[in-house]
Parts: C-alpha cells; sequence; structure tokens
C-alpha cells in the first residue's frame, strides 16, 4: 500500500515528483500545469495551516517550501548541497561556521525582500522545534552557538566549541525559511536571549529552555490566510483533490520555472499513484513501489519513463537478541546462510530494490565506496546455504528433530517476524523469508501489525522477537551506523555524554552485546558510531571499516534489500528531467523546476 | 406389560415414517428446481473442501520463482501469487479457517439468540425488560469499528476465537426476532391447549414452540455463515488482522495493495479465485435458504 511512500517520506528523500500535467488540465499561458504527488503527504489536508513546520501542513517542499540549501545526499559527502534560499555558502575548513550568501534579488511573493533577519527568525523558530543544529541542550553534538548577521544578505552561523560535529553544516542547511513579517511574531521579544540563557546550564536555563519548547504547538498550529513564499510557487488554493499553486514572479529565478501551474494530487495509498501514472497523468512521481507487471503497464504509457537512482537506504531483518535463541551469533548466521535475499527481493521489490551483497550496515553502493572492493569482499557473504546454516544451527546448540530444528532445552523453536500491515514490500519479503526457513526446517511465520507508528512503538518495548527495519539512512556515516548502535541498540546520547543502558531498558529492543572483538581487538560499536560525529579522513574510514566487519560477524540486523530509487517522468509535456543516477533524483522535482533543469516542450 | 410394547413402539414408528418423510420432503423440494440442487451440491462441496481440502495439500505449498503472478494454466488454473505459489491451492487451505468461523459463528449467534429470545418471549415480565435493553444496548455497538479496535490487542489467530468474537456481536437481531415470534405464538391456541394440558414449560417451549420457529432460526443460521465470512474477510482486508497467506481475506489485500489487481490484470486472478469461492458460498446458502423456505412451510409447497 503505502510502502514506498512512506519509506520515503521517513527518510525525509524528497524523492517526489513534479509533473507537467498539461492533457488533463486546462493551460494558462505558455508554461503548462506540472502535475505530482508529494511523496511526503499522502492524504492532502484542506484545513492544514500552509506552515512548512506542520506534518500535515500545506508547504510542499521545493515548491512553496524552501530550505538554505538542498541536500545533495552525495553517497560519502553529506556536506554538499544545491542553492535554495543561500546561493552561496562558505564552510570554515573545520566547519566550526558556516557563513551564507542569500540571492541578492530574491523577494517572498508579496514583493518583500528576501533577507537574513528572514533566516534569523527562522532559526529562532527551529529552535522551537529542536533540531541537531537547534538543539538547547548546552552539550548536545553539533549545535549553533551564535547566529550574526552581517548584512541584508549575509548571516554567520558558528558551531559550539566544545561539542562539534560533522552533521552541523547539513544541520544549517536543512533550515526551513519563512518570512520575518509574517512569522516573527511568534517569537517574544527576549527571544533571543532565552536562548542564550538555554545553552547554559543551572535552573534559570532550564527554565528558558522550557519557555521555548513550549512555543512548539503554537509555531506547529500557526498558519497565514495567504501563502507567502520565497520559492518558486505560491499555493493559490486547496481541494481534497489536489493543490494548487501558481509561479512565484518573485522568485530569483522565476525566469527559469517553466510552469506555470504545478497540481500536487491528493492519494492514500500506492494503488492511487499506480492509476495516475498508467492514465500518464504525472509528469513526475517520486519513489513508489511497484509491481513488475504494474511497471510493465506505466512504462508503456505514452511519454512515460523509468528514472533509477541511488537512495541511502536499505531494508533489514532485526532481532531482539534480549529473546533465546536469537542472542546466540551462531543463530543469527545461521539464519543468514539460510536466507537467499536474492529470491526475497524477487519477491518482494522487484523494481525497487537490489538484494544486499551482505550484511555491513550499508548500502552497497557507499559500501564499496567506504570499504572499496576489496574491503567489501573480505566480509563473510552468508550464502552458505542449508550446509552452512546446520553448521551454525548445531554449534548454537539446536537440535533437529524430525526435520525441525529445536531449541537447545529441546522445546520447539518458532521464529515469527513482525510487520507493519500496511508496507506491502515488507510483508512480501516476510513471507518470502518464512518460506525459506519452513522449506529448511524452521518453523516461521509473520505477524502483522495494523499500521507503522504502532509497530515502531512494539518494536521499541520490545514485545517482538523479528522484525524488519530500515538501516543504511546515509549519508552521513554517523546516521548509518545509528541505526544499527544507536538507542534501539542500548546507546544513548544524553548530554553530550554516551552511555549504554542494559537491554529492555529505555528503548534498548536489540539488546546487543557492549563490545565486539573485531580482528582481536574489542571494540565498542557504540562508541565508535557517535564517534564518527567528529572525525574525518582516514580515521573516519577505519571506524567505518571496524563497524562494517562488526555487523558482518555480529549480525545485529541481517540487511535484506537495497532500496533503488525508482521514479517516473513524462516527457509528453516537459523535458529535461534528472537522468539515471543523478542526486537530484533524492530531492523533489520542485528543486529540479526551481534550478530551472525542467523545461517546457 | 406385553400391551405396554407395542404402544411404545408405535410412537418410535410413527417418528421414523416421520423422518422418512421429512427426507422424502427434501429430496422433492430439491429435485423440484435445480437451482435448489445445485445449492446443496455448492454447499456440500464447500463443507467437502473445509474439511478435506487441507489434506490433499503439504504443509508448505510448493512455490516457483519463476512464475510469479503467472497467468491462469492447467497447472494453476487460478494462476500463481506474489510467491508462485498455486493461488487455487491457496483458496483451498484457506478455506478451513473461512468455513470453520461461519460455523462457529452461526452456532454461537443461534444458541445465544434463539436462548435468549424464546427466554424472554416466553417469561416476558421484568425478565423481558432486562434482556431486552441488554439486547438493544448490544445492537447500538457498530460491528466493524469494535472488531477494529479489537484487533489491535487481540490477534484472533485460530477460527474459533474470531467464531467466538463474531458471534457473540451477532446475536441481537436474531434474538429480538424470535422473542417477538415467541410473543406471538405463545398467545395462540395450541400453546394455550398445551398450557391447559398441564404440560411443562419444557415441553411447550421445546416440543411446541420450537418447531414453530425451527425454519426461521435454520435460515438465520445460514444468514449468519455469510455475515460472518463477509466480515472475517473483510477484516483481514483491511489488513488488521494476523497474516496467514492462504486467508482468503489477506489474499483480497494481498492482490489489491501489492499485486496492482485493479491496475493490471496480471493480478487479477489472484483477487478473482477468493472473490468467487465468497460469491459461491453465498449463493449456494441462498438457495438453500429458498429450498428451507419451502421444506418447512407447506403453504409453500406447490403440488
Amino acid at each position: 500500500m503505502k510502502r514506498l511512500a512512506a519509506v520515503a517520506a521517513l527518510l525525509g528523500l524528497a524523492a517526489m515528483t513534479a509533473c507537467s500535467g498539461g492533457g488533463n488540465t486546462g493551460n494558462s499561458s505558455g508554461g503548462g500545469v506540472y502535475t505530482t504527488i508529494d511523496a511526503l503527504k499522502p492524504g492532502l489536508d484542506v484545513n492544514a495551516p500552509i506552515n512548512p513546520y506542520n506534518p500535515k501542513g500545506n508547504a510542499f517542499r521545493g515548491y512553496n517550501s524552501m530550505w538554505l540549501g538542498w541536500t545533495k545526499n552525495h553517497m560519502t559527502d553529506p556536506n554538499q548541497f544545491y542553492p535554495g534560499i543561500a546561493a552561496s555558502w562558505d564552510i570554515a575548513p573545520d566547519q566550526s561556521s558556516i557563513t551564507l550568501k542569500l540571492h541578492p534579488n530574491n523577494k517572498w511573493s508579496d514583493g518583500k525582500p528576501v533577507t537574513a533577519e528572514d533566516v534569523r527568525v527562522s532559526i529562532g523558530l527551529a529552535y522551537t522545534q529542536g533540531g541537531t543544529a537547534y538543539a538547547l541542550d548546552p552539550k548536545a553534538a553539533g549545535a549553533a552557538s551564535d547566529i550574526e548577521v552581517i548584512d541584508p544578505q549575509t548571516i554567520k552561523i558558528t558551531q559550539a566549541a566544545d561539542n562539534p560535529s560533522v552533521t552541523f553544516v547539513r544541520g544549517i542547511m536543512e533550515t526551513i525559511i519563512v518570512p520575518a513579517h509574517i512569522w516573527g511574531s511568534l517569537l517574544p521579544a527576549d527571544f533571543w536571549d532565552k536562548v542564550k540563557t538555554a545553552r547554559t546550564d543551572g535552573p534559570e536555563a532550564e527554565a528558558a529552555r522550557k519557555t521555548i519548547t513550549d512555543l512548539a504547538p503554537k509555531v506547529l498550529a500557526f498558519g497565514p490566510k495567504e501563502d507567502v513564499s520565497a520559492g518558486p510557487f505560491k499555493l493559490e488554493r486547496m481541494n481534497p483533490g489536489e493543490a494548487l499553486l501558481v509561479k512565484n514572479k518573485n522568485f530569483y529565478n522565476a525566469a527559469k520555472v517553466a510552469p506555470d501551474q504545478v497540481k500536487i494530487l491528493n492519494y492514500n495509498g500506492n494503488e492511487q499513484v499506480w492509476g495516475y501514472l498508467t492514465a500518464g497523468k504525472l509528469d513526475n512521481s517520486p519513489f513508489t513501489a511497484v509491481p513488475a507487471d504494474v511497471m510493465k503497464r506505466i512504462a508503456a504509457a505514452p511519454g512515460n519513463a523509468v528514472v533509477r537512482g541511488y537512495s541511502p537506504v536499505g531494508n533489514s531483518l532485526a532481532f531482539n537478541q534480549s529473546k533465546k535463541p536469537y542472542d546466540n551469533v551462531h543463530v543469527r548466521r545461521g539464519l543468514a546462510h539460510l536466507i537467499n535475499r536474492e529470491q526475497v527481493t524477487k519477491v518482494a521489490s522487484p523494481e525497487g530494490g537490489t538484494a544486499s551483497v551482505t550484511t555491513s550496515g550499508m548500502h552497497q553502493k557507499p559500501a564499496a565506496e567506504w570499504l572499496g572492493a576489496a574491503g567489501l569482499n573480505s566480509l563473510e557473504p552468508y550464502k552458505g546455504g542449508a550446509a552452512k546454516a546446520e553448521e551454525e544451527f548445531k554449534k548454537a546448540g539446536l537440535k533437529k528433530v524430525d526435520g525441525k530444528w529445536n531449541l537447545a532445552d529441546g522445546k520447539p523453536w518458532k521464529l515469527t517476524i513482525n510487520v507493519p500491515a500496511p508496507f506491502s514490500d515488507w510483508l512480501a519479503g516476510a513471507k518470502a523469508v518464512t518460506s525459506q526457513l519452513n522449506d529448511a526446517g524452521v518453523a516461521a511465520e509473520v505477524v502483522t501489525t495494523a499500521d507503522y507508528p504502532l509497530y515502531l512503538e512494539e518494536l521499541a518495548a520490545g514485545k517482538y522477537d523479528v522484525g524488519m527495519w530500515l538501516v543504511a539512512l546515509g549519508p552521513a556515516p554517523y546516521n548509518i551506523y545509528q541505526r544499527l548502535y544507536g538507542t534501539q541498540n542500548g546507546w544513548q546520547l544524553l548530554a553530550g555524554q554516551l552511555k549504554h543502558v542494559p537491554a529492555g531498558k529505555e528503548g534498548n529492543w536489540m539488546g546487543g552485546p557492549e563490545t565486539i572483538e573485531v580482528d582481536g581487538e574489542k571494540i565498542n560499536p557504540g562508541e565508535l558510531t557517535h564517534k564518527l560525529n567528529s572525525v574525518t579522513g582516514e580515521e573516519q574510514k577505519k571506524i567505518i571499516s571496524q563497524l562494517a566487519k562488526a555487523a558482518n560477524q555480529d549480525l545485529p540486523v541481517i540487511q535484506l534489500w537495497d532500496y533503488v530509487n525508482t521514479q517516473f517522468v513524462n516527457t509528453n509535456r516537459f523535458t529535461g528531467f534528472p537522468e539515471n543516477e543523478s542526486d537530484m533524483l533524492r530531492l523533489t522535482s520542485g528543486v529540479w523546476i526551481q534550478l530551472g533543469l525542467v523545461k517546457k516542450k | 406389560m406385553s400391551d405396554m410394547n407395542p404402544a411404545v413402539a408405535l410412537p418410535g414408528n410413527t417418528r421414523a415414517t416421520l423422518r422418512r418423510n421429512f427426507w422424502r420432503g427434501v429430496w422433492r423440494v430439491l429435485k423440484r428446481k435445480p437451482s435448489r440442487m445445485a445449492g446443496a451440491i455448492i454447499v456440500l462441496a464447500f463443507a467437502f473442501m473445509g474439511v478435506f481440502g487441507p489434506m490433499f495439500y503439504p504443509d508448505q505449498l510448493p512455490r516457483d520463482d519463476n512464475a510469479l503472478y503467472a497467468p491462469p494454466s492447467w497447472a494453476h488454473p487460478f494462476g500463481t501469487d506474489f510467491e508462485g505459489t498455486d493461488v487455487l491451492a491457496l483458496v483451498i487451505t484457506g478455506s478451513q479457517y473461512v468455513l470453520l468461523t461461519g460455523l462457529v459463528t452461526a452456532v454461537i449467534t443461534i444458541v445465544l439468540g434463539t436462548g435468549i429470545g424464546l427466554f424472554a418471549g416466553f417469561r416476558r415480565g421484568r425478565w423481558d425488560s432486562v434482556l431486552m435493553r441488554i439486547t438493544d444496548m448490544k445492537l447500538t455497538i457498530p460491528g466493524l469499528p469494535l472488531l477494529l479496535v479489537l484487533s489491535t490487542i487481540w490477534k484472533f489467530s485460530s477460527a474459533w476465537e474470531m467464531g467466538l468474537v463474531l458471534g457473540l456481536l451477532g446475536w441481537g437481531g436474531v434474538a429480538r426476532a424470535v422473542r417477538s415470534q415467541t410473543l406471538s405464538l405463545r398467545e395462540r391456541g395450541f400453546i394455550e391447549a398445551a398450557r391447559g394440558l398441564g404440560l411443562s414449560t419444557t415441553h411447550i417451549i421445546g416440543r411446541e414452540l420450537l418447531p414453530s420457529m425451527a425454519p426461521f432460526i435454520a435460515m438465520n443460521m445460514l444468514i449468519a455463515v455469510t455475515g460472518a465470512v463477509y466480515a472475517q474477510v473483510g477484516l483481514f482486508f483491511l489488513g488488521v488482522l494476523p497474516f496467514e497467506a492462504n486467508n482468503w481475506g489477506v489474499m483480497l489485500n494481498l492482490a489489491v495493495f501489492g499485486g496492482g489487481a485493479l491496475t493490471t490484470t496480471a493480478a487479477l486472478p489472484y483477487l478473482l479465485a477468493p472473490l468467487l469461492a465468497i460469491l459461491l458460498l453465498t449463493l449456494g446458502i441462498v438457495l438453500v435458504v429458498d429450498a428451507m423456505d419451502e421444506i418447512f412451510n407447506p403453504r409453500l409447497r406447490e403440488e
């Protein structure tokens, strides 16, 4: 159902698409209408405020909602961006500060200029919502410590020196920018003093932090009556079926924005998107899971084309190591040998995934970049099949009786994989895994949970033995390994201090060991992951290599498939869409349009 | 004592004759319209499928990676599913859960509904008021939303659990109807005569009232089966219940949301097979209900 769209939304992968829709809509003058869907907003809400902070808000990223810069999600360098509200930026060599230059002639859709003050107010609003660069905790890593408006077009943001992080720059560039003359009134007069106090210690700081976070609901509920946008479009009207956006004539690059209007269509499930695509309605559709035969029909529609690129996300089977027999590494290894990942991927995600080459914690593409071909090949591929699995299961003390594997104490073993029911690719994948395991004498079943939020809640509460888990969420190496050696595996970052909590406590549902022996050396994978926040160069490479080996031999998860960012474009009305493997595919088509890539046919 | 023997034997013989006549009547009624015969055959076939069907297949149904969503063929009359498993095999092995749920639901619905309706209608007064208020309250509880909520805490992994819940949710209508019938019948002459003869309440209810309502109850029972099939298939279709690849509702869900059966033809047989099974079962039951109507209601017999 909502599988890929939901996955995309989760990742903040602005995978969407905008598209032209000449055929189905009345054209205004020359530019035509671009028709698309927003992967981040399934189910449009007519009554939602025009508010980019509100998850349901009618602000569409890249169209009428802007960031300072657009993250390229480069495979190994998280600090590459396309211009957004900022035209250029200067990052200090040690990433201690970033100086942003705004476009000199950019204006809001109501005619007022876009200035550094808008950025400052937007940062203030971001503080109310929290976020890596705008953490109020004085010990948080990668937080901004000083914001200085140099001139109306220039602003400098400095990183707190006591706990720097490589995620700081990205945190700044992904700041949503809103007009100060509309939103400024939400911040009290003494707001910046409060921020300063909040970033110290003591009861006063605590009170200041509370005052600031108490503003959050007010900010989320706020919405101007009319859209004031600094993006290429402004919202004209909403109805239950679609959002209509019209060109913002004041946008700095308006001359190169091809469409006059954009229609963002409503959808509640993937099958609705398939319908739009087979009808040739969408000029571009972001990552949407598609069965093979539907893919053929979509591709057969006149003008439709498929574009594929890298997507920093993979899917895995994660274990709760507090539960027997999953606490035994040989059981996990035996299962990894048993599972035929190619077959699982063929059943689950034939068009949107490739089978993982092995478990390294990373998507295979960045894994090859970070580890090199030799490094990647040195990892255990887990392709030993039933023979190798039998060997591992025996090492774990499991016993085979009448062709069925029993636990060491002789009790029957039933492996239950939990998946959220709406993710049909996960469901099909889990079913394929259980079929393979049942064939090999491991009694296995799939159990579904009604929806994804409930699934995550129950997973975190340690209710499942085995469940599906997204991994390799790049591009920053810290974020990638945080999925394996973060809060869910016991490592918590509190006030800048890393601590390990026991299995089954405070969200530690994976329950893996605190240290692992890799190449004869005891490592603490949580600490190493945390270090990835602050190291660069060779040291970073070394840590990644250690973590990849740790993940590979200890298997907190078994990686099943790496997602492929499969998108659709229609060249009947517009051209100039990104090609295969373009980093643009990881941004919304609103960004393609605003940068002038998309042209009217 | 010897005189008593023929006297005892006679009612026995009479009963046997009556039974013979009844089955002869059933046969006549079925024969009169071929559609009724078809209905009886369908229902029997489903019963056979539910009881013996799974025995024809191995525990793990075979899969074929090279035939995912394969089109219908002799080997796979309804094609294959997303894993390359024969859809017909899924429908047949899945019928047990569906039919058993239907049966359990129907039995619970009828036993509870009839019991409460008869008791309330026959006793009247305070008992009637209390039981009917409970029934009314039960009737105001919307079934589907309640089931959706229940499914978050209860996994209904066995057909007995599912049937129990559906049965407990479904007896209200039957209870109300049986009560009204009882109220009306208890004023009739033959009941008054029975009372006048000093016959026991058990006798009056068991021998006088119940047989008069038997056709109504039997029909309700069959209709309860279809209701239960719809309800549980609907719940599984919505994806709120545990995943079981051969559950008809799960098949419908996967065909539409995973296979794109409403967008392309590849997964269409996968969608149609469980739909057809539900349709056939309903048709069979409707046709049998039609026959029953005539069996129990002599006035409808067209000689």
